[in-house]
């Protein structure tokens, strides 16, 4: 029993060892950056390793879930973090950033999100959402040579505390309700309660906070704000992992309580059908790139809602794999745009893309497979998982919003394609020198477009691996 | 309790209204943060109240939990809004809006 509590905190425990010597590194050996990058690179390897040689168990440890729900998102996040990693360290490098700050918050900022994902009580949750939040503000805030990494981070603060406290009022709510704080028991009380005096604002309250981190439709106007002001390989962590670690959570709560109340699913769907119609249509009309892709991300959350909605085996397979993919080019995408951008400002106008496609040929392809895989198109996972999401809905009765989705997604097309002809067909190689991609960033881009074309070529791999969790948990 | 639980739990809803109006309306950044502090505080109070009716202690480890993350919310809001001031002399959210579409 002692042995399993030791291996089930492995991971956070490195994570956590690592943050704390990267701050030491700081203090006591100001400047090293390589060292600092070594010890978090480090930390996350292990992290990954730990969590990959452990066995998923059905239940908990302590107030951790060790299901396979919660593994497959620890191990997804971990993966995710080690991008962002990889491709800060260039970015970093170049604009002298302070490492011993970036690295360790970005540690933090993982472990909060591996507690966000695994956690089998509300405590663990909302300690970790608060980790992950905080760590956030830092790391969007941390370009000290930019205003506007500076309003974005008080945007994003000011909204997400609001935000944090909605849920927790929530929680409080949720717990006068129902008595109990773990996790899984508090919400299936909470569906079955006749009595809505309490239930249903602490169910709203929390749909708010947790509507926010992921940014369903009205509580998504942060996101174009903060995602444009923060410096881009932030932007793909908070894209990806700070959204993926609450929809791992939201896996796991909705497979908690199959039969949800009908007004509450009436909601749900009236959410899920606006995110997608509101982020796909408004990304059209967008001038500015990561702006475009903010309102991209935004329609991907009322993707896996309603995937989330439909539920089932169908349902939750097609959201554990379309997360992975999700995960992937997002972080491609963001990544990509951070390795291209000139130092005093990270690309956004469309003109900047012009004829980077011949000039950084390789971050160019990344961003250009994204794109594609990021609009649905074959040969990509973006295809394959798409394609699982929306007969996950139809087949669970939702035609109506398999409709939606399927025709926004069919929108959104156009707007990826703007960037991509602009990066390669206008008036073409005049400008500029080639740039060599650094070695970190290489592995990372390397790595994340072998993977999105695999899942799309031969998705039996990924597929199989989500079954497993599916039948374990 | 001598008090019943629904009458603290009134205050409770109260106090939150007091502070997401505080948070929502006023425009210094010093005065949101004030209003999300009332806001976690009036969550602080429903957990203890609930955690004496149902006769458990984790709605107060809870609450402890509260204030510890209330005060690392401050913290970091704090040297934020610092920074920026420093940065721009800017100190309500109306100067910030050069982020738009």
């Amino acid at each position: 029993m002692m042995h399993d509590v030791w291996l089930a905190i492995l991971p956070h425990l490195l994570l956590a060892g690592g943050a704390v010597s990267v701050y030491l590194c700081g203090a006591f050996r100001p400047g090293n950056q390589g060292l600092v990058f070594a010890l978090s690179l480090a930390s996350l390897v292990l992290a990954i390793a730990a969590a990959a040689v452990t066995p998923a168990m059905a239940g908990a440890v302590g107030l951790l879930d060790t299901g396979a729900f919660s593994r497959f998102y620890l191990l997804l996040l971990l993966a995710v973090c080690l991008g962002a990693l990889l491709l800060l360290q260039r970015y970093a490098h170049l604009r002298r950033l302070s490492g011993e700050v970036l690295y360790g918050t970005l540690l933090l900022a993982a472990l909060g999100m591996i507690g966000i994902a695994g956690a089998s009580h509300w405590l663990v949750f909302f300690v970790s959402l608060e980790l992950l939040s905080l760590s956030l503000y830092i790391l969007i805030a941390i370009r000290r040579d930019q205003p506007l990494a500076y309003e974005a981070g008080i945007k994003y603060f000011v909204m997400g505390a609001v935000a944090s406290s909605f849920l927790v009022f929530g929680l409080g709510l949720l717990y006068a309700a129902t008595g109990t704080l773990a996790i899984a028991p508090s919400l299936a009380a909470l569906a079955a309660k006749e009595d809505m005096v309490l239930s249903l604002p602490a169910f709203l309250l929390i749909l708010a906070g947790l509507g926010f981190k992921i940014s369903l439709v009205p509580f998504h106007l942060w996101t174009p704000d903060v995602y444009e002001g923060a410096p881009a390989p932030v932007t793909a962590l908070l894209a990806t992992g700070s959204k993926l670690a609450v929809i791992g959570a939201l896996v796991r709560f909705f497979y908690a309580v199959p039969a949800m109340p009908q007004s509450l699913l009436a909601v749900l769907w009236l959410l899920a059908a606006a995110t997608m119609l509101i982020g796909n249509l408004t990304a059209l009309v967008q001038e500015k790139v990561k702006r475009m892709l903010a309102y991209s991300s935004i329609a991907h959350m009322g993707y896996m809602l309603m995937a989330l909605l439909a539920g089932g085996r169908q349902g939750f397979t097609a959201v554990l794999f379309y997360s992975a993919v999700y995960g992937l080019m997002d972080l491609g995408a963001f990544g990509s745009l951070g390795l291209m951008s000139p130092k005093l400002r990270d690309l956004n106008d469309l003109q900047d893309f012009q004829a980077l496609g011949y000039r950084r040929p390789w971050s160019a392809a990344l961003l250009t497979l994204s794109l594609i895989t990021l609009a649905g198109l074959p040969p990509t996972g973006g295809f394959f998982g798409k394609f699982l999401l929306f007969t996950a809905a139809f087949k669970a009765g939702f035609p109506w919003l398999a409709g939606i989705g399927l025709l926004s997604a069919l929108v959104s097309i156009f707007y990826y394609q703007k960037v991509v002809v602009s990066m390669y067909l206008r008036d073409g190689r005049k400008t500029g020198r080639r740039v060599a991609v650094d070695w970190a960033g290489g592995v990372a881009c390397s790595v994340i477009f072998v993977l999105l074309l695999w899942f799309g070529i031969m998705p039996a791999y990924l597929l199989s691996v989500v079954e497993r969790a599916l039948s374990l948990n | 309790m001598i008090v019943p639980f629904g009458h603290v739990l009134a205050l409770g809803v109260l106090l939150f209204l007091t502070g997401a109006c505080g948070a929502m309306v006023r425009r210094e950044l010093i005065m949101v943060l004030i209003g999300v502090e009332v806001m976690l505080n009036a969550a602080v109070l429903v957990f203890v109240a609930a955690a004496l009716h149902w006769g458990q202690v984790d709605g107060q480890i809870f609450a402890l939990f509260i204030i510890a993350v209330a005060a690392a919310e401050v913290a970091v809001g704090l040297a934020l809004v610092l920074a920026a001031r420093n940065r721009t002399g800017a100190a309500s959210r109306d100067q910030f809006s050069s982020l738009r579409g």
